[in-house]
């Protein structure tokens, strides 16, 4: 067999250095290609990472025991040595930036499967990566500010075998800094500034969001070939909306990132959703960065003990060290009170008109007052039971003004009733008092305290906010109702209109525990009716205009551009077979009744649409087979089209 | 539309055939008496810790015993309210603290297994549980820590206590199909499903998924479905003294209809014929899409209802959109636009409710109409909702959808947990034909409930063979457990003190079950049994004795035990036996025989316990009181008739608990009067005195509806005061 000169650029002696000339034969098999290369190089290192890239068929020489033959490999081809792996920035769902060495040589599934085993997150197969959107330059170069979170470190070893330590891959306990990243990746950020909201991309239309699924990077394929290149930037999301088995005690991470996902996912308005539930979301926000920042790790607290309960515990406690506690105990028993003056008005009574002053007095879950705190002993001139009443707020920081609303529901129907509180700590008890019996937990209820503490945080942050009209950073105590709600509110309400509606939907999340409120967050998420619609410009066959598909969970949905109605609905469970016509790129689908339909797609190639149902079917699976395992052949399967590995 | 016709006609087929079956089964209606009183008991806790610091060891037992003796009154009185009934009283839950009297170590555990044991269904069960602990004796601590030890049981069984007083209790009338009504003692922490359980006891209709309790307003002409985990007396609460709302019992298909054909709601955009051709694992998937997930999916409704204008007379049309957040409509001119929508109306302070008929009440544009209140609301007003549908369907889909928003979850558990209870009762069914109603044993509510459950039968009628076997099993102590059923037939014992109520347990229970066969009553109340047993020496004597005893005292009594309407006379057969064997039983069956048992305080009384202060007070016969002070320890007196009166003086509080197991039921029943200077005889053994207190409340409780009781401070302390005056 005759010699001939293959020529190999060996990324690791610099950009300029020309190529290496190695003489070979075409029965060479790749092995041998870079075991004689390396040996010309005279470089010694570990060069197990490494590989050829053939550029101009642009496709890695994996298999070191074929032969170039076999590779129909001749003079002619441009090769390339490098690692397997490189750099690569990695932008989180949370919106921060990581650098972290990704596999570049096989699909893009697999390099997310080590990308999510470096991060400890579950379930990879959700995730994706995306190209990102170019930000708009404003040649203010803010890429100078921005942090990156550097894991480049970390030894490729560690990561395809992680050990647990403390709950974390044991590479994030190296140092502190590593320690910093996890801690990153695994507790919420605070709430953005409202300008990081409104300057963020925000898809305007159903065309916009359809635009950006065309960016998905194709999964059966590997960076290299999609033309990613080391540093570029990648984002990494979750792209298909079927979480499975999300366990709180395993998925810091991973629930942690689908938090982040779904916020911003609201913020930005790529879901829709009412002005109520904008609220609600707000509410859970504000509650999730103020419990996170005192709960660092995601445990969910121990239930609250009431009562009797909580009197029977301590007792046991107390009796194991002393047994003369009965008085103790039963002091705990002792049902709180509030006792004070306040100012009463009830708008439908035409005999109080104006607000009147008695003594109040709040017991278990019911009010009473008296024309004075020395008639307190006897009968009340009214006793109104909070349970099961709406309250709102009625606040002016800056008027002074402390009101309570109370709705009180009454056979012949609600009784309003106004209470006026004379400062701040007043209205917090009372308001804290009124919003627990309104819940029928009564004054001895353990979070008593802890509504008092978000009432007060919440009057804070209404003075605060109208002071430095919405430019506080978002720290601690002071957070800009803004920075919890899409840019669309920042313009309809100011800080002060926004804030008590918030507050209003505050009081109903206030206790949960940090893990329960993100599981709050994203169920209400995951309830609204466009959750989990990825869409797509579509044209169907036979059909002059442009056509939206939105593909989701369990089915696909026809909408009509222009009105914006669904048009029709197919669900997978009835979906027989669907194939791909490679040659003209139009996606045929067959549903059982002889329904068939084609289309071609317009904003995304077909290969990406071919993907999101084929993988929302292999999602389908999982529950079905129950090994842990992920089934990666039966992915590709799904996914992978023609040119399936 | 058709399924849907087909379906109610379905329904109301079954509804006839059912209607019919219990007329059968039911017999004649009974004369209930008023709807439902509210019985809510609180004590105050103010005066609290200077008292208790008061408290000796021994004082704290007396507590226990009020505690207990206070739970039995309130329970009187309730009875009393509902007199003309024959409602069982609501038997206390637990019983008082036995405490073994020897060595007066507290058996404390006892006391608190009534609340933690989960299976109360057969007394044993019950028994076993509470004697847990065992004997103290055996560990031999030092003595300052037994008596720590001792000190903190009770205490904590004093706090049980309080917050077993605290519970409230309603005794609700349930409409049947049929027009007759049976009466329930349902306490506050029972939800929907467990009263259901009882009435699938209670009637012997198939325990299929439709069963449900309903609630109708005939002012507002609405009705409501109940869901099964909400606790009944919640909404019950806030009805007006005067209210002509109604619950009633019946099959309603809406209610899990969601499950049964979730197409129909998840898909009803599509064609009607796909629908129903819709494979039924098509249907496991919509389900586990739509209730398996992290989150419940809300049916993506949309339609134009119409909604009755605040204060006016029309009806205007608005194109509403439900969403798990709440109900929102589209404003004029404005998209469909999530962003656009406006709330009409968030789930968490509302109810939905059928209306009925408002097409001529409200001048609605079709029958169909829903309505969203506060379930306070009991009148017309600005608050309600009133919204008007074009169809029956789309007016079901609307409500199953606010309901699926309102509930979520917890629908899909309902379901499941009455699809479970069908199936297994399908299968009782076909094993023991004769008597469907046997699932009571496994009733399903412990602790507090049972007592409901003991109401709930024993307003039953009482069969007539229940004299028969009573006259067969004179012997009571021996055969315990069939004799038991057969004096179950009784009615529950009057409330009055004077009678000897002890058998009640068991009695109620039985009684409940007409048919019931033996062998329901041993599994249910197999604790007598061995209680006898376990006495050495009261076996025979007792025997003997009851057969003489109750002749002599009573006066030929009646056994009219047939007579479903008098409670008394079936007191009487039973009255005497009791008392002795409580003696004679060792200590701790008494607790057991109590929780599971349904007797109610009257059978305390009754029985040794009540002691001193209340015979005296309640009773005329004077001697026994006499007896009672005075012997404390040992009296005599009744000693001839009383097998040997055993050591049992520990009992203290315990008498006054729960004779153990009531045994047999004995003898010809002997008229009411006499017995009770008998009891006192027996009673006298007990030293303790907690009985006071209930007798104050009885006499109360006849009078009254159920109001609250005395502070409990106050009667402590009163009874420690008169308790020292006495000693």
């Amino acid at each position: 067999m005759a010699a001939w000169d293959l020529a190999v650029t060996v990324e690791d002696l610099g950009p300029d250095s020309p190529p290496v000339n190695l003489s070979v034969t075409s029965e060479l098999h790749v092995g041998g290609v870079i075991l004689k290369l390396v040996e010309k190089t005279q470089i010694k290192r570990d060069w197990s990472d490494h590989a050829l890239w053939w550029e101009q068929k642009q496709r890695w020489l994996l298999r070191t025991s074929w032969t170039l033959e076999k590779y129909e490999i001749h003079a002619d081809a441009r090769l390339l040595f490098m690692p397997r792996h490189k750099p690569l920035k990695l932008g989180l769902p949370n919106g921060i930036t990581l650098r972290l060495h990704a596999c570049f040589s096989n699909p893009v599934f697999q390099t997310v499967m080590g990308i999510c085993r470096m991060l400890n997150i579950r379930h990879p197969e959700e995730f994706s990566l995306l190209r990102p959107v170019e930000e708009k330059k404003k040649k203010k170069d803010k890429d100078s500010a921005e942090e990156i979170y550097d894991l480049t470190e970390v030894p490729l070893s560690s990561v395809s075998r992680p050990c647990l330590y403390n709950g974390m891959p044991a590479h994030f306990a190296d140092s502190p800094q590593m320690e910093a990243i996890y801690k990153m990746l695994s507790v919420t950020q605070p709430p953005p500034a409202p300008e990081v909201i409104a300057k963020q991309y925000r898809a305007a239309s159903v065309v916009d969001k359809a635009h950006i699924n065309g960016r998905w990077l194709d999964s059966s394929h590997c960076l290299m070939q999609q033309g990613i290149r080391e540093n570029d930037r990648l984002w990494l999301r979750f792209k298909y909306f079927a979480f499975y088995d999300i366990e709180p005690k395993y998925d810091v991470v991973r629930l942690t990132q689908l938090y982040e996902q779904a916020r911003w996912n609201i913020l930005l308005e790529d879901i829709d959703c009412t002005e109520e539930e904008m609220m609600l979301f707000g509410a859970l926000q504000y509650h999730i960065s103020k419990v996170s920042q005192s709960e660092p790790q995601m445990l969910s607290s121990s239930a609250a003990m009431d009562d009797l309960e909580s009197a029977l515990q301590c007792l046991e406690v107390k009796m194991e060290g002393e047994s003369s506690s009965a008085s103790d105990l039963l002091e705990n028993m002792t049902a709180p009170e509030l006792n004070d003056y306040l100012k009463i008005f009830r708008p439908k009574r035409l005999t109080l008109k104006g607000y009147k002053q008695y003594w109040f007095k709040f017991q278990d879950t019911s009010i009473s007052y008296f024309k004075s705190k020395e008639e307190s002993i006897g009968e009340p001139i009214q006793q109104i039971n909070l349970k099961g009443c709406e309250v709102a707020p009625d606040v002016n920081v800056a008027a002074q003004k402390f009101q309570i609303r109370l709705l009180i529901p009454a056979p012949e129907g609600m009784n309003e009733v106004y209470l006026r509180c004379e400062n701040k700590q007043q209205y917090a008890q009372w308001m804290a008092a009124c919003r627990l019996a309104s819940k029928c937990k009564s004054l001895a209820d353990s979070s008593f305290q802890s509504e008092i503490q978000s009432i007060h945080s919440f009057l804070a942050m209404q003075q605060t906010n109208t002071g430095s009209h919405g430019n506080a950073p978002a720290s601690d105590e002071s957070i800009n109702a803004h920075s919890l709600v899409s840019p669309r509110y920042h313009k309809k309400y100011k800080i002060k209109q926004l804030t008590p509606r918030i507050l209003d939907a505050y009081q109903n999340v206030a206790q949960l525990s940090l893990t329960d409120a993100v599981t709050r967050f994203l169920q209400i998420w995951q309830a609204l009716p466009d959750f989990g619609l990825s869409y797509f410009v579509v044209r169907f066959k036979g059909s002059r205009k442009d056509e939206v598909m939105g593909i989701a969970p369990n089915r696909l949905i026809r909408i009509d551009l222009g009105v914006g109605d669904v048009v029709k609905t197919w669900r997978y469970n009835n979906m027989k077979q669907w194939n791909v016509n490679w040659d003209i790129r139009q996606m045929a689908i067959e549903f059982e009744g002889n329904i068939n339909i084609a289309f071609s797609c317009v904003t995304a190639d077909c290969k990406i649409v071919h993907e999101f149902i084929g993988g929302y079917i292999f999602m389908s699976t999982r529950s079905r087979e129950k090994s842990d395992t992920l089934n990666e052949e039966l992915f590709h399967k799904l996914t992978g089209g023609h040119e399936a590995l | 539309m058709d399924d849907i016709d087909a379906m109610f006609s379905d329904l109301l087929g079954e509804m006839d055939l059912l209607t019919q079956s219990l007329e059968q089964e039911t017999g004649p209606p009974e004369p209930l008496p008023p709807a439902k009183q509210e019985a809510n008991f609180s004590y105050g806790f103010t005066d609290m810790n200077e008292s208790l610091n008061e408290l000796e060891d021994t004082d704290l037992d007396a507590l226990m015993a009020d505690l207990v003796a206070d739970l039995n009154a309130t329970e009187m009185k309730l009875a009393a309210d509902i007199e003309g009934l024959k409602v069982p009283s609501p038997p206390p839950p637990d019983l008082p603290p036995p405490l073994q009297g020897l060595s007066s170590h507290a058996s404390p555990a006892s006391p608190a297994s009534p609340a933690s044991s989960t299976s109360s269904n057969t007394p044993a069960s019950s028994a076993s549980s509470p004697l847990p602990p065992p004997p103290p004796q055996g560990a031999k601590p030092t003595m300052e820590e037994i008596e720590a030890q001792m000190k903190a049981d009770k205490i904590k069984l004093a706090l049980e206590k309080l917050k077993e007083a605290k519970v409230k209790k309603l005794v609700v009338k349930v409409l049947m199909n049929d027009g007759s009504s049976k009466t329930l003692m349902v306490d506050e922490r029972q939800n929907v499903r467990e009263v259901l359980d009882n009435l699938f006891e209670k009637t012997h209709c198939d325990c299929n998924v439709d069963w449900s309790l309903c609630e109708t307003n005939p002012e507002l002409q609405l009705e409501r479905t109940f869901e099964d985990h909400e606790i009944l007396v919640e909404p019950l609460l806030g009805w007006t003294r005067d209210t002509e709302n109604k619950v009633l019992f019946k099959e309603r298909g809406e209610k899990h209809e969601v499950f049964k054909n979730p197409q129909n709601f998840y898909l009803w955009k599509k064609d009607k014929r796909a629908l129903k051709e819709i494979k039924d694992k098509d249907k496991e998937i919509l389900i586990e899409e739509n209730f398996c997930g992290s989150s419940i999916i809300v049916p993506d409704l949309e339609a134009v209802l119409h909604l009755r204008e605040d204060g006016k007379k029309s009806w205007k049309p608005r194109l509403f959109q439900l969403r798990a957040s709440g109900i929102y409509y589209v404003p004029k001119g404005k998209t469909k636009s999530s962003r656009d929508l406006v709330c009409f109306q968030q789930f968490d302070n509302v109810n939905v409710y059928y209306g009925k008929d408002f097409k001529n009440k409200y001048k609605a544009p079709t029958d169909f109409c829903f309505v969203l209140k506060h379930p306070q609301i009991q009148k017309d007003s600005q608050y309600i909702k009133y919204m008007c549908c074009d169809d029956a369907w789309s007016m079901h889909l609307w409500v199953t959808g606010i309901r699926i928003a309102k509930y979520g979850k917890s629908l899909y558990e309902n379901y499941k947990t009455a699809e479970k209870k069908a199936v297994v009762d399908s299968a009782w069914l076909n094993r023991s034909t004769p008597s469907s109603s046997n699932p009571s044993t496994p009733s399903p509510t412990i602790k507090a409930k049972s007592t409901s459950h003991a109401n709930g039968h024993a307003p039953k009628p009482q069969p007539g063979p229940a004299p028969e076997n009573f006259g067969s099993i004179p012997p009571p102590p021996p055969p315990p457990p069939p004799p038991p059923s057969s004096g179950g037939f009784l009615p529950p014992p009057p409330p009055d003190a004077s009678f000897p109520p002890p058998p009640p347990p068991l009695a109620a229970k039985s009684s409940s079950r007409p048919g019931l066969p033996q062998r329901n009553l041993p599994t249910n109340f197999p604790p007598p049994p061995p209680a006898v047993d376990l006495p050495p020496p009261p076996m025979p004597p007792p025997v003997d004795d009851s057969s003489e005893a109750p002749p002599d005292f009573l006066p030929p009594p009646p056994l009219p035990v047939k007579s479903l309407p008098s409670p008394p006379p079936s007191f009487h057969s039973m009255p005497p036996p009791p008392p002795l064997s409580a003696k004679s039983l060792p200590s701790p069956p008494p607790p057991l025989s109590a929780k599971s048992l349904p007797s109610r305080p009257p059978s305390f009384r009754s029985l040794p316990p009540p002691p001193p202060r209340s015979e005296k007070s309640l009773q005329p016969p004077p001697p026994c009181v006499r007896g009672m002070d005075q012997s404390l320890p040992p009296p005599p007196p009744d000693p001839g008739f009383l097998p040997p009166p055993p050591p049992q003086p520990v009992f203290i509080g315990a008498g006054a608990p729960p004779p153990p197991p009531p045994p047999p039921p004995p003898p010809p029943p002997p008229s009411a009067p006499s017995p009770a200077p008998r009891v006192p005889g027996s009673v006298k053994k007990m030293p303790p005195p907690p009985p006071r207190r209930t007798t104050p409340s009885l006499q109360g409780g006849g009078g009254g509806g159920g109001g609250g009781d005395g502070n409990l401070m106050s009667e402590l302390m009163l009874a420690m005061q008169k308790k020292r005056g006495n000693q």
